[in-house]
């Protein structure tokens, strides 16, 4: 009888379960010393390990005897694991083999190839770490920032010269819907479909079809630049505990659209921008860079405590640019441009606008400083492709059929002012007598015939006055606008000296203005090496090259203002985005095309030209100006086509602002008159006079005080000068009444003959009745004169032949 | 003399708490790891960054449970139970095409019961170590012979391909016929059959691969450069984008890729625990089958090979327990369950690194995934409770 009977015995003795826990624990310390002990001994006796393969032979024979193995249990004192120890074995019936040691070895050999599989695993870790470790660490940053999002920044700014904003860039929201975060919650899309179609009026069935079809859509932008007034009452919802619980995985996107508060207020100056703040035209394509800034990005990261959180790189917002534009000036630029377009709307050419173009440009002759600029046909800002004012749904169509819809918006956002040449007729005589003094080669005290017509070359030139106008001197040769006196003077100044002083003028050069899109004009004037006779004869009186507007005003405005070349410019300082000066744009002076002296001269001739010459319908009310008529013949001649302008500035004595007008083909039936010209550029400086605190000079009659009452500029007490500067603070009312005071403006002055027939635009003044417009052109004896009269590179003068 | 006794007493009764340990601390690590990784995404998705942490503690609570009852457990009870649960697992894996089965992210792999879901292949692959023990203690030495081999090898063949065709689960079917080979090989005296068939595997997967590349190329040069459009399914584009995979950045090389950039920017000793970018959205599968890259990009090099030491660690555990094991049965389950945790280790830390192609498998005791982590751990109760049955002398 063994031990293991004995542990049998005791362990089932139920007195076990009572005996408290010192007497197991003695017992069982005494259990250790002995029979460990024992059991020690027996086993170092039987199962040494050397003898364990004796012991597997054994085994694997006793099992294949079908006898149950040996108990390899040594018997001992049972205690649980024994115990444990002994159900195996009991278990054990029919399996009893033994883990042998070739099954040790092989498992051994497994283990090595395991060892041998990491350890290639580890060298494979360690080369990627080793060989592509840069590269995928950048891989890694340059796909964080696609994930993370885009913080728009605002872009800057346009003001003018008082303030005011002429564009500015506004927040608005995109809706976006998540769908995968409103299909996670059945709950979640009754009240989310609910609450977009009660705040924003969004089709439900549209958005329960999105949620349907695409599950898991995550970006859906439902609508478009919301303003932050029509979001508001959503987000209320959303803040709201019970109503707002369930509606989730609605966001806005944040953008910014640009604003033009004033429509198509100077909208060839501005410009407008397409998609992603890129500008299109004007100052908006010109300073794009300057009014962009830097997106920021706001970046998702884990922090220590493992949550989400985000930091924000603040967006950098673009800079402003200030304008020397002025809106009230443009304002009163474009009121009359319209009034007259619609005047003539339709008159002569049947469903077309008062002129082919019309342009105007104010600027400051000491400066350079262009404070109006506007062009018309005009265009909506705010809608630049939308030009369903001056075409028909049906017209329309067919230009889209036709592929020529994108060709008409192209020419409607062309700036005319500096985009279209044009031959300048006779403003450009200024510069031709300004050439003539400067260089030395008159005085200014020459005579010069004028029988009607002059012979160069073998061709008959004529002047615009067919009878002649006799004898002229040059001041004279300039009022009365003598081609056969010009011809003469050009004679004498000569090829050379000539075109030396039109390039000194910037004329055939770009003036830098910096407005986008400037056209190119180098082609577009003589060669001085092939330019004969004739072709200088015609470029006397302003034929038979082409300028931009803004040519002939840059170079009209050295002529009078001491013989400086200012750079035409537009902007005047570049501010923060908090309004602080970053860049102050002074004026610049190129070069001193004439002399003083002769500017001087040039001023008192220009003068005359207003006062008893070609150009008294342009004078305002109040004041002496200076100024030049012209009207060119367009190409093809002889088809009645002109462009009539007018280039005047005020005051005659000390020029503060330059204005110039031109209307490229009239729709009238007799277009060679410059009064169109003229009345327009009265009407400009009748108000921008006073606006500008320039005072009135001259008496004034009664009637042009009736006149002036009616605009408004004149108080009820009148030829007060303190009143003057009450009238800026007027200004904004008169514009918004001048309309209505302006119009019996032409059936009432009989007295002094100013305009007599609003219809016709007709007008005779009868003191220079008989030299007044209509003007001809003098050159259609010349064949081969230029080429088409639009477009600045198109063309070009190589057509010219003797 | 009191501390002699001590040490007899330590000595006597073995209870692997090396083993323990590290399987605790594995577990304490994948859930560190599975929060780190996953906790971004749980935050987007339910608005809980603990949401994937909170059930996996669940199951690794319940698994520990399984665990320390299977070890108290005489391990042979189990050897009943072996034909039926080699039965169990074949209608387990059929019910996932009755309605109870559950689809995830397009693969239906799943069986619903009530709140509980599970995946019959890991009850498979338990069911297997099981039955192979059994079938190859019955067989005694018939397992030199040829016939005795096949009949082993054979009786995992049915469960493979119910798995791989069923569930459509190529890696749980690898991972199921590799516990047997490695069972076997154990069990089997000779070395020439399995090097052999080591051989053969090796070749054909040479072949396939090369063939499904030879179909690449003729397609793309028929349909020039459209992305990869292999009739070879999804695993044959697996195949190509795991030879090339900056090529299909944009598809299937996508994951892969991903991987390689977390493992590359990790370095030496890693961005620090919860500084993974590329958890953040960019990995697929992140706290899953790729948790092992983020391991690498937050801890380094360092982290990764101490991890792989870790299971080089626990892989000696088991081979310790089934050289000491009572009897063949016992040490055929430990070698089964070794089997089991090595094939997987081994093939997770290869798919990461792009060794070889992406297939879905996920690192033991680390990756999400309850089924995963409650078998593993009552295979790791089985291992405790055979190693219970062992005497210390015989340890030695």
């Amino acid at each position: 009888m063994s031990i293991e009977n004995r542990n049998h015995q005791r362990n089932r003795n139920p007195q076990r379960n009572i005996r408290n826990l010192d007497d197991r624990r003695v017992e069982r310390n005494i259990r250790n010393l002995d029979d460990r002990r024992l059991e020690r001994s027996i086993r170092n006796q039987e199962n040494r390990r050397p003898e364990r393969s004796i012991r597997n032979r054994e085994d694997t024979r006793a099992e294949r005897n079908g006898r149950n193995p040996e108990n390899r249990s040594i018997p001992g004192r049972m205690n649980s694991q024994d115990r444990f120890a002994r159900r195996q074995e009991t278990a054990l019936k029919g399996i009893a083999a033994r883990f042998t040691i070739r099954m040790q070895k092989k498992l051994a050999v497994l283990f090595i190839v395991v060892l041998l599989a990491f350890l290639g695993l580890s060298l494979r870790l360690y080369a990627i770490n080793r060989e592509d470790s840069e590269n995928y660490k950048k891989q890694v940053l340059s796909q964080q920032e696609y994930s993370s999002k885009v913080l728009p920044y605002k872009r800057g700014d346009i003001i003018d010269a008082k303030g005011t904003r002429l564009a500015y860039s506004e927040k608005v929201y995109n809706l976006v819907v998540d769908a995968s975060v409103i299909n996670s919650k059945q709950a979640y899309v009754e009240p989310t479909v609910t609450a977009l179609n009660t705040c924003f009026g969004v089709d439900a069935n549209e958005i329960r079809n999105h949620l349907a079809e695409k599950p898991n859509d995550k970006y859906f932008v439902v609508k478009k630049q919301l303003t932050y007034e029509e979001i508001s009452p959503f987000l209320e919802l959303q803040k709201d505990k019970e109503k707002g619980a369930n509606v989730k995985g609605i966001w806005f996107e944040e953008e910014y659209k640009r604003v033009y508060p004033y429509g198509s207020l100077a909208c060839h100056v501005l410009g407008f921008t397409s998609r992603d703040n890129i500008g299109t035209n004007g100052l908006e394509a010109y300073y794009s860079d300057t009014l962009n800034g830097t997106n920021g990005r706001e970046y998702g990261y884990l922090n220590d405590d493992s949550e989400l959180e985000r930091t924000t790189k603040a967006a950098v917002d673009g800079k402003n640019v200030v304008t020397s534009l002025d809106v009230n000036i443009q304002k009163i630029v474009e009121k009359y441009i319209k009034q007259f377009n619609e005047e003539h709307k339709g008159e002569f050419r049947q469903g077309e606008l008062g002129s082919k173009h019309t342009g105007v440009i104010v600027m400051n002759p000491k400066t350079g400083n262009v404070m109006a600029m506007a062009a018309y046909p005009d265009y909506d800002l705010n809608n630049p492709r939308d030009i369903s004012a001056y075409y028909s749904d049906t017209e329309i169509a067919k230009m889209e059929e036709e592929d020529t819809y994108l060709d008409t918006l192209q020419t409607l956002w062309r700036n005319y002012c500096i985009q279209d040449a044009y031959e300048p007729g006779s403003t450009a005589k200024t510069m031709t007598i300004a050439t003539g003094l400067d260089s030395g080669k008159i005085t200014g005290n020459e005579y010069y015939d004028c029988s009607g017509q002059l012979e160069v070359s073998g061709h008959h030139i004529h002047c615009h006055k067919t009878n002649g106008h006799g004898n002229l001197n040059v001041s004279g040769a300039l009022e009365q606008s003598c081609n056969v006196a010009l011809m003469h003077i050009g004679d004498a100044i000569g090829t050379e000296t000539f075109m030396k002083y039109l390039t000194n003028f910037n004329v055939g050069l770009k003036t830098n203005i910096d407005l986008a899109g400037e056209a190119r004009t180098a082609n577009l004037i003589y060669d001085v090496d092939s330019m004969v006779r004739s072709d200088l004869a015609i470029s006397t009186f302003g034929q038979g090259y082409k300028v931009t507007m803004i040519q002939l005003a840059s170079a009209f405005c050295s002529i009078i203002n001491g013989g400086y070349y200012y750079e035409p410019h537009i902007a005047t300082e570049i501010q923060n985005p908090d309004g602080s000066t970053a860049e102050t744009i002074a004026p610049r002076v190129l070069k001193q095309v004439v002399s003083t002296e002769t500017s001087e001269k040039m001023k008192t001739y220009l003068n005359a030209v207003c006062v008893t010459g070609t150009a008294t319908t342009a004078v305002p009310a109040g004041y002496l100006i200076g100024g030049k008529t012209g009207t060119a013949e367009t190409y093809p001649r002889k088809q009645g086509q002109y462009v009539v302008s007018f280039i005047g500035y005020a005051p005659a004595d000390d020029p503060q602002v330059v204005v110039y007008v031109v209307v490229d083909r009239p729709n009238v039936a007799d277009q060679p008159h410059s009064t169109f010209a003229q009345e327009i550029a009265k009407g400009i400086f009748t108000e921008i006079l006073p606006y500008m605190n320039i005072f009135r000079t001259e008496q004034l009659t009664e009637e042009q005080e009736e006149e002036l009452r009616r605009l408004q500029i004149l108080g009820t007490v009148s030829g007060n000068s303190t009143e003057e500067g009450t009238e800026e603070e007027e200004s904004e009312e008169e514009t918004e009444q001048e309309e209505e005071a302006e119009k019996p403006e032409y059936t009432y002055d009989d007295n002094t003959g100013n305009i007599i027939d609003p219809l016709t635009g007709y007008q005779v003044d009868p003191d220079t009745m008989e030299y007044a417009d209509p003007q001809f052109s003098a050159i259609g004896d010349i064949s081969g004169t230029p080429s088409e009269n639009e477009q600045e590179d198109s063309g070009g003068s190589e057509g010219y032949e003797e | 003399m009191a501390g002699r006794r001590k040490n007899r007493k330590q000595n006597e009764y073995f209870f692997d708490y090396t083993l323990l340990f590290i399987v605790l601390f594995l577990l304490g690590f994948g859930l560190v790891m599975l929060y780190s990784t996953s906790s971004y995404e749980a935050a987007l998705d339910y608005g809980d960054s603990a949401y994937y942490l909170k059930k996996q503690l669940m199951s690794t609570a319940l698994g520990i449970f399984c665990m320390l009852v299977v070890s108290k457990i005489n391990y042979h009870v189990w050897e009943k139970f072996a034909v039926i649960g080699y039965i169990a697992a074949v209608v387990l894996i059929l019910m996932v095409l009755s309605p109870l089965g559950h689809e995830v992210k397009g693969a239906r792999r799943w069986l619903r019961l009530g709140p509980l879901s599970l995946q019959p292949a890991e009850i498979a692959k338990l069911a297997m170590i099981l039955f192979l023990a059994v079938l190859v203690c019955k067989m005694g030495k018939g397992i030199r012979t040829w016939k005795g081999f096949g009949l082993a090898v054979g009786a995992a063949a049915p469960i493979c391909l119910l798995i791989w065709k069923v569930t459509n689960n190529l890696s749980s079917a690898i991972i199921v016929g590799g516990i047997a080979v490695l069972m076997v090989f154990v069990a089997a005296p000779d070395y020439k059959r399995f090097v052999l068939m080591a051989l053969a595997v090796c070749a054909a997967a040479a072949l396939i691969v090369f063939v499904i590349v030879k179909n690449a190329e003729g397609q793309a040069d028929a349909a020039a450069d459209g992305g990869i459009q292999s009739d070879a399914g999804f695993r044959g584009d697996r195949i190509i984008a795991w030879l090339d995979p900056e090529k299909y950045a944009s598809d299937e090389g996508f994951q892969t890729l991903q991987a390689l950039y977390a493992i590359g920017s990790g370095n030496l000793f890693g961005k620090g625990l919860g500084r993974s970018m590329q958890k953040l959205g960019f990995l697929p599968e992140a706290q899953n089958d790729m948790i092992f890259s983020i391991i690498c990009e937050e801890l380094g090099l360092f982290g990764a090979l101490s991890i792989i030491l870790l299971f080089i660690l626990l892989i000696w555990r088991f081979m310790v327990i089934a050289n000491n094991a009572t009897d063949l049965f016992g040490a055929l389950l430990v070698v089964g369950v070794l089997g089991h945790i090595a094939i997987q280790v081994i093939l997770n830390i290869a798919v990461v690194t792009n060794t070889i192609p992406n297939t879905g498998i996920s690192l033991p005791f680390i990756s999400y995934g309850g089924t995963s982590v409650l078998f593993l751990l009552s295979e790791i109760g089985l291992v405790l409770s055979v190693s219970k049955g062992i005497r210390l002398n015989d340890v030695g």
